[in-house]
């Protein structure tokens, strides 16, 4: 390829915008190239993959302001409109579940989550000076300094990073911290992400309310756009706890006009609106896992001593007093599972972007071994070839655009939004497409986020109940073996796999459909904190029955104090449930009830520590010893188990020992059963279970420590919203049924 | 054309020998993306003070042998779970428990909540392995099975389901008691074990507010009801049975026909009073 035209033309535009203080037109760059320089510049290009890139500057490419993502669309309109549609640009900044669950945690720190910046003069009660976030901070040395925008760091960096300039500043610091903040005057960083026609920041009349007319996205609102991913200087070592480049978005972010791409010989861009990258690190990163590492890994600090279960803390200089749970693991997990080798079905390491860019799971099967499962699933790593580029507009001097493999950035995974499409439109622009919308794409993909989301699933797992007892007796014992395996490329779930909720839904019936077990199942029920005081007809509201949980959702109180007394978070209600399998398989080794996949946060409650509710007197429980319970906000977990879900291509066989009614109860009944037996098993998903955003939907609500309602979810919202997919994989088996002598 | 060539070149190796000097790479030169990871165990857990209370799937532990007591416990889940080999689970668990236990100093009781962290010394005693253990002895040996519970209630008495497992087993005593006195003594043992397993979850005007269940613990009411049942408390059966069918109102059973066999006995109930009363 050395010498060839395309690359004669891409040299003069690389020389024209580095950052040397020359001249590139002193060059003559008007004029071809000889073969001896482009051999020289291939050379070189080795040495600036290596060694020129510096810190805070690590692009020697001209300063380029961070791009809104409609200045990408002209020349890259399909990965434009395909990135609109994903959950991660745009819904997320304005999900009521993530600002929610944002605004909980500073009810309870005292707001410690929102971004701090280096003109904040914030001093905390303790003495620390916070002028820093967890994007400023590196190395992180302070607890506090991960807080400051927690949340948003991740789902906003680039944003936060302007926000070192008032002038370009959306989402302030709070007026007070911890026992200074005002509950009350918090808004939902989504308040924050409007502007009107100007440009100018404009805000929701009160908080939490509707965006004002005519108001329309900002910059910040379109969330992980074009230039987060395509400016990037690498991994950020420093940032990451364990110094590897993993979590809380430890990469390097440029504002510079080298935009970086997945291909080794880029076309030089028209009007040089940006140059293509050619470090090969750089695109090699891009390329690979380790790129999506550095974010899909989410490490919660946690005051001294940290995990009570797993002591973990930031290996870099001065943060060993950072410790941390690993709350989203889902990038270790790809690490050290199947895919990162060769010891998995395809034989090559198959990456984030083999599942998650190209065209699965619509780009055709594959049949494969998984122990002893056969397994018949969509093909990773399947790549439309197009060009990469809007031919004619796009290259300098309207070079000819080859075709190439072409990644998609739909970016499907298992969420999708959780409000009506006009509310999402009225927010992120008239333009924003409905996440349910007809017909497909060029390749034939659904354009409906929905419809993808549901194929994914719908590849994720399989389950099969082959090792099942072929015979049962009345009054005996049913041995139901259901053997489930993930075939993701992480655990599944994965992600937010605390909340994200699959399970096996599994019964036993007779032949006339006679109900013998069930697990698995829900129940249409009322939900008086709520207001939802009578059962209304809709089940996927419901939650399972292997635990009974209500979560405070805390109380306006003035003055404000932070903690969970008045902000809440713990359990007013938490009892065992009839499915009680969870609990029953991990901690007692017990055959029966609920195979629960999701992963859980934990409270360890020490010593003194109130666990929130009363006994039977009315006195609060105050535990003499340890106790363990399950909580629904990461702010207050202690620790956290996240190997409940499945590991990918490692099949796991859950046995139920069912006890069979005896003939004497049989005919109590009244009820003579028909063989043979059904046994039917399926996995169900959802994205989260109804007792977290009902907690979610409390705390801020009108009721809520802020004391007036913001906005987000109710049980209107939840009831209309809140889908629990079925059925994902299924199996079913017949069971021959020994008749009474 | 060759010295306008060779300008470029000596101008380009100019412009990178500006370049280089003064500049630092933020990138870590050992990292290789997708390559280099962390060089310890991400899935094996240090303790803090706990142990990981749970299950880790064993082999993303990389334990070749057992060193220590929570190693001898994950095995034992390894065995029972994956390679349905009670046995060695057996073995394995009571290995553990040897070397995390009061009576031999190397565990013990946390009552205070300074102090804690990976030092704490001894581990803290674990209650995942007694609770799997106990569970393993129930039908065998009940009287261990139950001090092995009382060990987990010593640990965390506000662990639900504890003093169910409990009262199941004294019911199992119950069951193959073969005088009288034995039998009567270990079903009240059972029906107290009960009894402190419901006080955990109490029934208030609070709760009722909140969940509007008037009754909870299904299971533990079903079995309550079976024990007066097999003890001729018919009194006491048509108590636990209405406090079962309260409890399954919102929540079914996972064994769903309890709830109609519940209803069939309750009537039964009802007319053998309506009898006695002609």
């Amino acid at each position: 390829m050395l010498g060839s035209t395309s690359e004669m033309f891409r040299i003069p535009r690389l020389l024209q915008h580095l950052n040397t203080g020359h001249n590139a037109q002193s060059f003559g760059m008007s004029v071809r190239i000889n073969n001896v320089f482009l051999i020289l510049f291939f050379v070189t290009t080795g040495l600036w993959a290596q060694k020129p890139v510096g810190n805070p500057v690590q692009s020697p490419f001209a300063d380029q302001p961070y791009q809104k993502p409609q200045d990408c669309l002209p020349c890259h309109q399909r990965q434009y409109d395909e990135l609109r549609s994903s959950v991660k640009s745009g819904y997320r900044a304005v999900s009521p579940l993530m600002n929610g669950l944002e605004v909980a945690g500073n009810f309870l720190n005292g707001g410690l989550l929102r971004p701090q910046y280096s003109d904040s003069t914030e001093v905390l009660p303790d003495g620390v000076v916070l002028n820093k976030n967890m994007f400023t901070a590196s190395p992180l040395t302070e607890t506090r300094q991960v807080q400051a925008g927690f949340c948003f760091t991740c789902h906003n960096a680039q944003v936060e990073k302007l926000g070192e300039n008032p002038a370009t500043r959306e989402v302030p610091s709070p007026p007070g911290l911890q026992n200074l903040f005002r509950p009350d005057l918090l808004r939902p960083l989504r308040d924050y992400a409007l502007v009107d026609a100007g440009g100018n920041q404009v805000l929701p009349a009160t908080v939490g309310g509707p965006a004002p007319p005519d108001a329309r996205p900002s910059l910040g609102a379109a969330g992980i756009t074009c230039d987060v991913c395509h400016n990037i200087g690498g991994a950020d070592l420093n940032r990451s706890f364990k110094h590897d480049g993993f979590a809380n978005m430890s990469l390097l972010l440029n504002h510079t006009i080298e935009k970086v791409g997945p291909f080794a010989f880029p076309i030089a861009v028209k009007n040089d609106f940006h140059v293509a990258s050619n470090d090969p690190s750089k695109i090699g990163l891009l390329k690979s896992s380790a790129f999506c590492n550095t974010c899909h890994d989410v490490r919660v600090p946690v005051a001294a001593p940290g995990d009570l279960q797993n002591l973990e803390y930031n290996l870099n200089p001065g943060g060993t007093g950072v410790t941390y749970f690993r709350l989203e693991n889902l990038s270790t997990e790809w690490q050290v599972g199947g895919y990162n080798g060769t010891a998995n079905p395809f034989g090559k390491v198959t990456t984030c972007q083999d599942c998650h860019m190209s065209q699965f799971p619509f780009g055709g099967n594959s049949s494969y071994q998984v122990g002893d499962l056969h397994i018949t699933s969509p093909t990773p790593g399947v790549y439309a070839r197009n060009y990469a580029a809007v031919p004619g507009v796009s290259t300098d001097q309207n070079y000819p655009l080859p075709k190439r493999d072409v990644v998609s950035h739909y970016f499907t995974g298992v969420d999708v939004p959780l409000m009506a499409t006009n509310e999402l439109q009225g927010r992120l622009g008239p333009d924003y497409p409905d996440p349910n919308q007809q017909g497909v794409d060029e390749y034939g993909i659904p354009l409906s986020l929905g419809a993808r989301r549901q194929a994914l699933l719908d590849a994720a797992t399989r389950i099969n109940l082959a090792k099942t007892d072929s015979q049962a007796s009345l009054g005996g014992t049913l041995a139901v073996r259901a053997e489930a395996v993930s075939l993701t490329g992480h655990r599944f779930p994965a992600g937010f796999s605390q909340e994200r909720t699959a399970y096996i839904q599994m019964s036993v019936t007779d032949d006339n459909g006679f109900v013998l077990y069930q697990s698995g199942y829900v129940v249409d029920k009322p939900h008086p904190d709520t207001g939802e005081t009578a059962p209304d007809g809709n089940s996927d509201d419901e939650d399972l029955e292997h635990v009974h949980a209500v979560v405070n959702g805390g109380k306006y109180a003035a003055p404000y104090a932070t903690g969970a007394a008045s902000n809440g978070s713990l359990n007013d209600v938490f009892e065992t449930g009839p499915d009680d399998g969870p609990d029953s398989r991990v901690y007692a080794g017990v055959n029966e009830g609920l195979v629960l996949f999701r992963n859980e946060l934990t409270k360890v409650f020490l010593p003194g520590t109130p666990i929130g509710r009363n006994d039977a007197g009315g006195n609060p429980i105050v535990p003499a010893k340890p106790h363990y319970e399950e909580t629904f906000n990461a702010a207050v977990a202690t620790t956290v188990d996240n190997f409940r879900s499945l590991q990918p291509l490692v099949p796991r066989t859950f046995v139920y020992e069912i006890t069979l009614p005896s003939q004497a109860e049989l005919q109590e009944m009244g009820v003579t059963l028909q063989g043979p037996l059904h046994v039917h098993a399926q996995i169900n998903y959802e994205h989260f279970p109804p007792v977290f955003t009902r907690y979610l939907a409390k705390t801020t609500g009108p009721d809520g420590p802020a004391g007036h309602d913001m906005q987000l979810l109710n049980e209107a919202t939840i009831d209309t919203y809140l889908k629990n997919l079925t059925g994902i994989s299924s199996d079913d088996f017949t069971v021959a049924l020994e008749q009474a002598k | 054309m060759m010295l306008r060539a060779l300008s470029l070149c000596a101008c380009w190796l100019f412009m990178w020998a500006a370049l280089l000097p003064g500049q630092t790479n933020p990138q870590d030169p050992s990292y290789v993306p997708g390559v280099t990871f962390q060089t310890t165990n991400p899935n094996y857990p240090v303790r803090n003070p706990f142990y990981f209370e749970g299950r880790i799937d064993w082999n993303l532990l990389q334990i070749t042998n057992p060193s220590n007591a929570w190693e001898y416990a994950q095995r034992g889940i390894h065995e029972q779970d994956d390679l349905l080999d009670n046995t060695s689970a057996i073995t394995d668990y009571q290995r553990s428990i040897s070397m995390n236990n009061l009576s031999n100093g190397t565990c013990q009781i946390i009552t205070t909540a300074t102090g804690l962290g990976a030092a704490t010394n001894p581990p803290p005693c674990m209650f995942t392995v007694r609770l799997r253990l106990g569970n393993l002895l129930i039908e065998t040996d009940p009287a261990a099975a139950i001090d092995l519970f009382k060990e987990v209630l010593n640990i965390d008495p506000l662990r639900l389901g504890v003093n169910g497992m409990i009262g199941e087993a004294y019911t199992k005593i119950a069951e193959e008691a073969s005088a009288f006195t034995g039998r009567s003594a270990a079903y009240n043992n059972a029906i107290g074990a009960y009894q402190a397993e419901l006080d955990l979850s109490p029934v208030t005007p609070a709760t009722i507010a909140l969940t509007s269940d008037l009754a909870n613990n299904a299971h533990v009411h079903w079995a309550l009801a079976e024990i007066y049942r097999a003890t001729g408390q018919s009194a006491g059966e048509g108590r636990e049975l209405t406090l079962y069918l309260q409890a399954t109102q919102w929540h079914s059973d996972t064994y769903a026909w309890r709830i109609q066999l519940a209803n069939a006995r309750l009537k039964t109930l009802q007319s053998q009073v309506r009898g006695v009363r002609r």
